[in-house]
Parts: C-alpha cells; sequence; structure tokens
C-alpha cells in the first residue's frame, strides 16, 4: 500500500497547528534488555515536562513494551499497522499520556510480525509525524533485523543505550556500524554501578567510550527503583525527588540544547578492563 | 545415539538467554554430558565472550552452512570442561544468510556428536528466533520478574506452544527482597502467568556481571550459589526430581498489582 500521498489519510494537526520539522530521534542499542525502552519513555517525559510537544513510536512490532513502561496499555486501542492499512487516522491511534497533554504514544501491534511493516511506508509515516511533534522518538527493537532496519529508516538521529558490560559494548559498536555514515550518534551509558567500578569489577565510562568514541549524552546509575517504576508505568523522570529522574532531566535538556555539567559520581577511573574490551576486536570477525 | 536439542530463548533481549546457555552448559558438561553450545545471534554474537574463547574463533555457523568447513572444524573446544564445545555465530553477516532448513540440518549433525545441543536464540521474534527453533525439539523460556518481560515470554510461549515443542521456563534475576516487598512477581506468580512449568529459578547476582565480561561461566567458581542453583537446573533437565530454593512470596498487594500489569 501506498497510502500516504493520498489525501484521504491527510494527517489532522495533533495537539496544534503544526511546526516546522521536528527532530526524529531511534533509541537502539542492538543488544536487548540494556534499556531501550526505558530511555525513550524517560526522555520523553522529561522533553513534555519542559514544555516540547514529543512523541514516542514504539517500533517493535510483536513485543511491544513502551505502553507498559508509560502505564498506558489500557488505553491503546489502535497502534502502527491499523494507521499504515489505512484502518484509522494517526490522530485516533495516538495515545494521550495520563500525566503530560503534550505527550503523546504511538504503539507498536502486539499480534504481527515486524515483516508486515514496510520500510518505506514507517518512513513516511515519521515524516507525518514530524509536522506535527517537535520530538519524534523512536524505541528500537533489539537486534538488527527488519525491526530495526524499520526503527531507523524515519530517523535523523541516534541515540545509543549501552551498559558497562562488553557484549552490550560489541553490540552498540556494530550497530554504529549500520548507522548511516554521517550521522553522529549520542551515546548514553546506562545501569552503571560506581562502587563495583571502583572495585574493579564493572567497567567505567571511559572503559565503554574508550571503544565506542561516541559523544556521551549522559551516564544513569543502576537501581532498583527503575524496576519498580517500569513495573507501575510511571517514569521516573517525573520524579523530582529521584537521582536517576534528575539524571534523565538533565539527557532530556542536553538533547534540547541546553548547556548542562556532567554527572561527576559516576564518572569513575577504569576498573581495568581495557585490555579485555579491545581483545574481541582483534579477534576475527 | 541422538542428543537432546534445547532451544534457548526469551522474547525479550536482555533476560540472560546467553548467560544461562553458557552455565547450563558448563553445569552439564561438569556432570561428565557432553555438550554442544550453538550461537544462533548472527550479527551480534556474544556466547563466544561469555564462554572466553572468542579470539579461538576460526570458523562459524554460517561457514557451515555454506559448505565452507565441516561441522566439527567450526567447534570450539572449551579448555576448561571435558566436553564442552562451541558453534560460533558469524559476526559480520545477516540472519537471512542462513534458512530454517539448514538450521535443522546442523543441529541435526550436531545432535549425533553429543548428549546435548543447546541453542541460544537471539532476542526477538523475526528470522533469528525461528531459525534458532527450527532445529530444536525443546525449549527453556527465561523471563525476568518484570511485566515487559513476561508480556514477551507470553508471546514466545504461545510460538513455541503452536510450533509443537515443550517448554519450560527458567526466572531469572529474582531478587527476593524486592518480592517480599511486594515490587517484584514472585516465581509462583510469573509460572501462573504464563501457565508454564518451572524448570528453574535464578537469583540476581552482581558477580555475573563480572563474570560475564571476564569470559568465565559462574559455575566455575564452586563458592558462589549460582553454581548449586545451575547445577540443579542441570540435574532438572536430565530428569532427577530436585527441590526448589524458595526466593521469596510476595505480599498479597503486590501480587494483585503485578498479576493485573502482567494479565
Amino acid at each position: 500500500m501506498r497510502a500516504f500521498d493520498s489525501p484521504a489519510v491527510e494527517l489532522d494537526p495533533i495537539p496544534e497547528p503544526a511546526v516546522v520539522r521536528g527532530r526524529a530521534i531511534v533509541i537502539t542499542s542492538g543488544k536487548g534488555g540494556v534499556g531501550k525502552t526505558t530511555t525513550t519513555a524517560n526522555i520523553g517525559a522529561a522533553l513534555a515536562a519542559m514544555g516540547k510537544r514529543v512523541v514516542l513510536v514504539d517500533a517493535d512490532v510483536g513485543l511491544r513494551n513502551l505502553d507498559i513502561v508509560l502505564g498506558l496499555e489500557s488505553r491503546v486501542k489502535y497502534h502502527v499497522l491499523d494507521v499504515l492499512e489505512e484502518k484509522v487516522t494517526l490522530e485516533e491511534a495516538l495515545v494521550r499520556d495520563k500525566r503530560s497533554d503534550n505527550l503523546f504514544l504511538l504503539a507498536a501491534a502486539q499480534t504481527r510480525e515486524k515483516e508486515d511493516v514496510v520500510t518505506a511506508q514507517m518512513k513516511a509515516l515519521i515524516e507525518r509525524l514530524r509536522e506535527s511533534f517537535e520530538y519524534v522518538l523512536i524505541d528500537c527493537p533489539a537486534g538488527i533485523e527488519m525491526g530495526f532496519k524499520n526503527a531507523v529508516a524515519g530517523a535523523g538521529h541516534a541515540i545509543i543505550v549501552c551498559t558497562p558490560e562488553v557484549s552490550a559494548v560489541r553490540d552498540a559498536d556494530r550497530v554504529v556500524g549500520l548507522l548511516p555514515n554521517s550521522w553522529r550518534p549520542e551515546l548514553i551509558i546506562n545501569r552503571l554501578r560506581p562502587q563495583l567500578v571502583k572495585k574493579g569489577k564493572m567497567l567505567s565510562v571511559d572503559d565503554v567510550n574508550g571503544i565506542l568514541r561516541l559523544p556521551l549524552l549522559g551516564v544513569i546509575a543502576d537501581e532498583p527503583g527503575v524496576i519498580v517504576a517500569s513495573n507501575k508505568g510511571e517514569p521516573l523522570a517525573l520524579d523530582p525527588a529521584s537521582e536517576t529522574g534528575a539524571a534523565y532531566r538533565a539527557i532530556a535538556a542536553k538533547l534540547a540544547g541546553e548547556t548542562v555539567a556532567a554527572p561527576a559520581v559516576l564518572v569513575a577511573p577504569s576498573g581495568g578492563f581495557l585490555s579485555r574490551i579491545g581483545s574481541f576486536f582483534g579477534g576475527r570477525a | 545415539m541422538s542428543a537432546r536439542r534445547i532451544v534457548i530463548t526469551s522474547g525479550k533481549g536482555g533476560v540472560g538467554k546467553t548467560t544461562t546457555t553458557a552455565n547450563l552448559g558448563a553445569a552439564l558438561a561438569k556432570r561428565g554430558l557432553r555438550v554442544i553450545l550453538v550461537d544462533t545471534d548472527i550479527g551480534l554474537r556474544n556466547l563466544d565472550l561469555v564462554l572466553g574463547v572468542e579470539k579461538r574463533i576460526v570458523f562459524d555457523l554460517v561457514e557451515v552452512v555454506e559448505g565452507r568447513c565441516q561441522v566439527r572444524q567450526a567447534l570450539i573446544r572449551d579448555k576448561r570442561f571435558e566436553a564442552l564445545w562451541l558453534l560460533p555465530a558469524a559476526q559480520t553477516r545477516e540472519k537471512e544468510a542462513v534458512s530454517e532448513a539448514q538450521m535443522a540440518q546442523v543441529i541435526d549433525e550436531l545432535a549425533t556428536l553429543a548428549d546435548y545441543v543447546l541453542i541460544d536464540c537471539p532476542a526477538g521474534i523475526e528470522h533469528g528466533f525461528r531459525n534458532a527453533v527450527a532445529g530444536a525439539r525443546e525449549a527453556i523460556v527465561v523471563t525476568t520478574p518484570e511485566v515487559s518481560a513476561i508480556r514477551d515470554a507470553d508471546r514466545v510461549v504461545g510460538k513455541i506452544t503452536a510450533a509443537g515443542l515443550p517448554l519450560r521456563l527458567i526466572v531469572n534475576r529474582v531478587r527476593p527482597e524486592m518480592v517480599k516487598t511486594g515490587d517484584m512477581m514472585s516465581v509462583e506468580d510469573v509460572c501462573e502467568v504464563l501457565q508454564a512449568e518451572l524448570l528453574g529459578a535464578v537469583p540476581d547476582d552482581e558477580e555475573v556481571i563480572d563474570t560475564t565480561n571476564r569470559g568465565e561461566p559462574i559455575v566455575l567458581d564452586e563458592t558462589n550459589r549460582l553454581a548449586a542453583i545451575y547445577d540443579k537446573i542441570a540435574r532438572r533437565l536430565g530428569g532427577e526430581i530436585v527441590p526448589f530454593t524458595n526466593l521469596g512470596a510476595p505480599t498479597l498487594f503486590g501480587r494483585l498489582f503485578t498479576l493485573w500489569k502482567a494479565g
């Protein structure tokens, strides 16, 4: 179906008259379970709290979770494929956040396959969203298959989420290589445990970025509160008392072009992992 | 002589498939069984890192499929165990480089060489998942007690069941103190939501990050409590009846809340 030139599916302005060209940013990692969805929800909530108009797009067709993390799972009626297949309009498919009037979710289909989404259609959909939102954040599925390709297709920028683990670093490095050459992806290091770094039992920020060499957008500490917040569907970015929430707000501010100081407490010295982490790039590809 | 062929899968990434494959394989090998681990995550392989054999890779799964080497030539023997081998995935290829039929053929061949063939599945439910399942006769679904992981596991349980494979669950990264406060689902609740039989429950242990980074499966450390837990899982897989370690019961509120969210 090549429906996007057709006036029948012309986008009604949401929620206000269109602005010029928002930024479409894909949040990706290669490895699963490093915190892409949590990161998407929190940056989105923080940007919305700053007054930006934000839409979050769940590109994980068949295994969606962004609705749970936002606490919107019972409000999802339609999904990306319903829009692409012209069953509903884009406006009908957007779910407005409970807490913010300028944060929206476009959910993924849960009972469909990633192969059902055509890359060109996805690209056109993101284009349309950019006409109405300042930020279009695309939550990418794990892996580098069709779902990854579809998630990246409409984006113009990438945020790489990586945990301080050799497997996550290797997968992140692979993903950076698959993104367009002209991009300069930014890095978020997630689930850092400073006390383990000090003991030499975890890679430090320098260890990770010594390999990836990307502009550092932020560092998030590991804390059990993140699991609780995800289960409850309440992004920590909206909790003024949470240090992790503050870190997400700082990331959002930086993304929006504000000058923010790096959280010094997390940038501890190397625990001596560099020899090991360097070694897997020397092996046979 | 034909091996058990077990795919280790989850839907959601990062819940511990690769760590489970490495540790369960090592635990079986420690019990004197011949075990072959197969990394099917073409393009994003990691099982070699977790086993610490990344520098010894010569041939990979795709080269076996393309007939550029014999299966035996591609197997890397783990020096710490009598009979533990890895068939690594290719790192610079795509999952489409291998078809389901080709994968099933490779697994059949491996099954003549071992007692257990453990297939480490990639995250997701795309081509890589279908390949990993193609050669398997049974499945282990790994999940963590988080709503998002359970929802993804539920989707995978449906697909595995539809494929006609028997399956059992490993609930990974349980934090008993969070279960007690109702901030985490209990192992029992996870099994109830997924309507699946439990094979094992593994507590969260920060040592795992370190041992994984160092390429040393945690079962090598006899003093770590996880070594005993993986050994129990290996015995259950072999048909023994082994009691489960209690990792906490939830409060009624926590239970209702998490069940409502997951359902």
